[in-house]
């Protein structure tokens, strides 16, 4: 009986708080598959033609385009080196090793007061104004997390089976290559997710990094339609709800792995 | 080709203890290298840059010269840099007054015994890996005064209506609101940590001395989860005081400067206005902010310890 009501309780609680979090999203989802007003379109709970208004822009996809192009990009730049660099620190000892622990307080500084002479920089080298700037920018931020995050799963693979195939005749990096890379596959897929996603939902760095209308990341162009779509709720939400729905997908595939991740990385 | 092993072996054989050093530490810090070649150039230089910048003003397209302490004193003597920091600090303490609480209330339940409550900890972490700007558009459809179901349900509860971002009160609320609504699931993945760590033996002992529900959770669960508490909570303050993407999306600062926190004034004068001095300026106050509250939170913890 006291079981049942412990349950019971805690359910509610389940429930409650499922309502706190997924009520503005399927509000969201709601508002963007409702028709505009005076645009009846027939009777049906669902109407498409906030989706295909937003989709038949030409901008949008452009915005799409470069949101792609970038978060591919920090993710291609960051992974080789947050590999290599959580590999040295989770299989070796070297004087100063003690000093990685600054990947873990860096990114707790400010990133924006970073930006304000990345920006100076950036036009000095000529980068200012391209989207090269904006994935420099999130491989920057995102890399010594993932380096923390890579060292987490290499340390959970057994260094016998290392020391193995280094006995027969592998070098380390053979062994990185040929051993620990296919063992923590799902591992480096879910930090690659995690740099995508952080790359996908930024927009502080491309308006830092960028002027020109035609370079704008997806979450900059929804600020813009913010300022100028003001009441639109339904093309604002549809917006929003295609720029939800890829970094919702990969978490949910990669949950698993990207939440050890996180720990690890977060732990001690 | 030969195998590290014997190229190490090869190498001790030789005389001269500093060839030897090198090679044993060449591989880990060649691999290292990239990542500390990006972390110097891009974020170590420029973090230091920024306290130069902020003694010296920078016109655009003109060189720059030395002020000293002058963007500073002009900061400090303005009521709006003032009043950015109090409506950082108030909207800090709001966040974790409301973030931490319920993160922790659902870290117990995710945790606890109850079949498929489990499955609950992936999907109460959607808020946190959406974007800001996406979750800022979700939270102004919702408090719309016309067709926002939490302003029309306020309205029809009270009678009155209710203009969530004009209103300077109940614009403080949205913004704290949605920041604890992005914040509170990786708390809850961290207590969570935390909580189920624990070993069960512990309650069971507890409960042969006669603990009840509330004295099991003050004494087993609370110390054992203090150290994931301390994490969340500093991880949490350290990007409540830094944002600027979440508030500048909702609000842009308004109405007046109600909302305008330190991170969005930044955001303003940097990439809005191009005050290079001034925006270096407030980012050396953003920087010893969270320096100061990182010191805080760990002389917190470390007086915790001692006892």
């Amino acid at each position: 009986m006291k079981a049942r009501l412990r349950a019971g309780l805690a359910w509610l609680g389940i429930l409650l708080i499922g309502i706190v979090v997924f009520f503005p999203i399927a509000w969201g989802v709601k508002t963007s598959l409702t028709a505009p007003l005076g645009l009846g379109g027939g009777s049906g709970l669902i109407h498409l033609q906030n989706y295909r208004y937003i989709l038949s822009q030409p901008l949008f996809l452009l915005y799409v385009k470069n949101s792609v192009i970038v978060s591919l990009g920090a993710v291609l730049a960051a992974i080789p080196m947050a590999i290599l660099g959580g590999y040295a620190l989770a299989r070796f000892d070297f004087p100063g090793k003690r000093l990685s622990v600054l990947l873990l307080v860096l990114p707790l500084l400010p990133a924006i007061a970073v930006l304000v002479p990345l920006i100076v920089y950036m036009r000095r080298v000529g980068l200012y104004n391209t989207l090269l700037a904006v994935i420099l920018a999130n491989v920057v931020f995102n890399t010594p997390f993932a380096v923390w995050m890579v060292r987490g799963f290499i340390l959970s693979i057994p260094i016998e089976i290392e020391e193995a195939a280094t006995i027969d005749g592998c070098s380390r990096l053979e062994a990185l290559w040929q051993i620990d890379l296919p063992l923590a596959a799902p591992g480096m897929i879910a930090v690659g997710i995690f740099i995508f996603i952080n790359s996908w939902n930024n927009y502080l760095y491309a308006f830092a990094f960028t002027t020109s209308p035609e370079l704008a990341v997806l979450p900059q162009a929804l600020l813009r339609f913010l300022g100028a779509w003001g009441t639109n709720y339904g093309g604002l939400t549809a917006a929003a709800t295609l720029a939800l729905l890829p970094p919702a997908a990969l978490f949910l595939l990669s949950q698993r792995w990207f939440i050890m991740g996180m720990l690890a990385g977060t732990g001690k | 080709m030969p195998s590290t092993l014997e190229r190490s072996i090869a190498f001790t054989r030789r005389p001269g203890w500093s060839l030897y050093l090198r090679h044993r530490y060449r591989l880990p810090y060649l691999l290292l290298l990239p990542v500390v070649l990006l972390l110097l150039l891009f974020l170590a230089w420029p973090l230091a840059s920024v306290f130069y910048f902020s003694l010296r003003r920078t016109p655009l397209g003109e060189p720059s010269q030395f002020v000293g302490l002058d963007n500073f004193a002009l900061l400090f003597r303005e009521a709006r840099f003032l009043g950015n920091i109090l409506a950082s600090l108030q909207y800090l303490v709001g966040v974790l007054g409301l973030s931490v609480p319920v993160a922790y209330l659902a870290a117990v339940l995710i945790s606890s015994k109850v079949r498929g409550a489990g499955a609950f900890r992936t999907l109460f972490l959607l808020p946190w890996i959406i974007a800001p700007v996406v979750s800022a558009i979700l939270f102004r459809t919702m408090v719309d005064p016309y067709t926002g179901p939490v302003a029309r349900a306020l309205e029809t509860l009270t009678g009155r209506k209710y203009l969530f971002l004009v209103n300077p009160q109940l614009a403080v609320i949205t913004i704290i609101v949605h920041s604890a609504w992005r914040s509170f699931p990786l708390e809850m993945l961290l207590i969570a940590a935390g909580l189920t760590s624990i070993p069960q033996e512990l309650y069971d002992s507890a409960k042969v001395d006669g603990a009840g529900g509330w004295a099991q959770f003050r004494y087993v669960t609370l110390p054992l989860t203090k150290n994931q508490l301390f994490v969340a909570v500093l991880l949490i303050t350290i990007w409540t005081l830094q944002d600027a993407e979440g508030v500048y999306s909702l609000t842009q600062g308004g109405p007046g400067y109600t909302t305008e926190v330190v991170g969005v004034r930044l955001f303003k004068e940097a990439f809005i206005y191009f005050n290079v001095g001034i925006a270096a300026a407030i980012g050396v106050v953003l920087i010893a902010l969270s320096v100061l509250f990182m010191v805080f939170y760990l002389r917190v913890l470390g007086a915790g310890e001692g006892q």
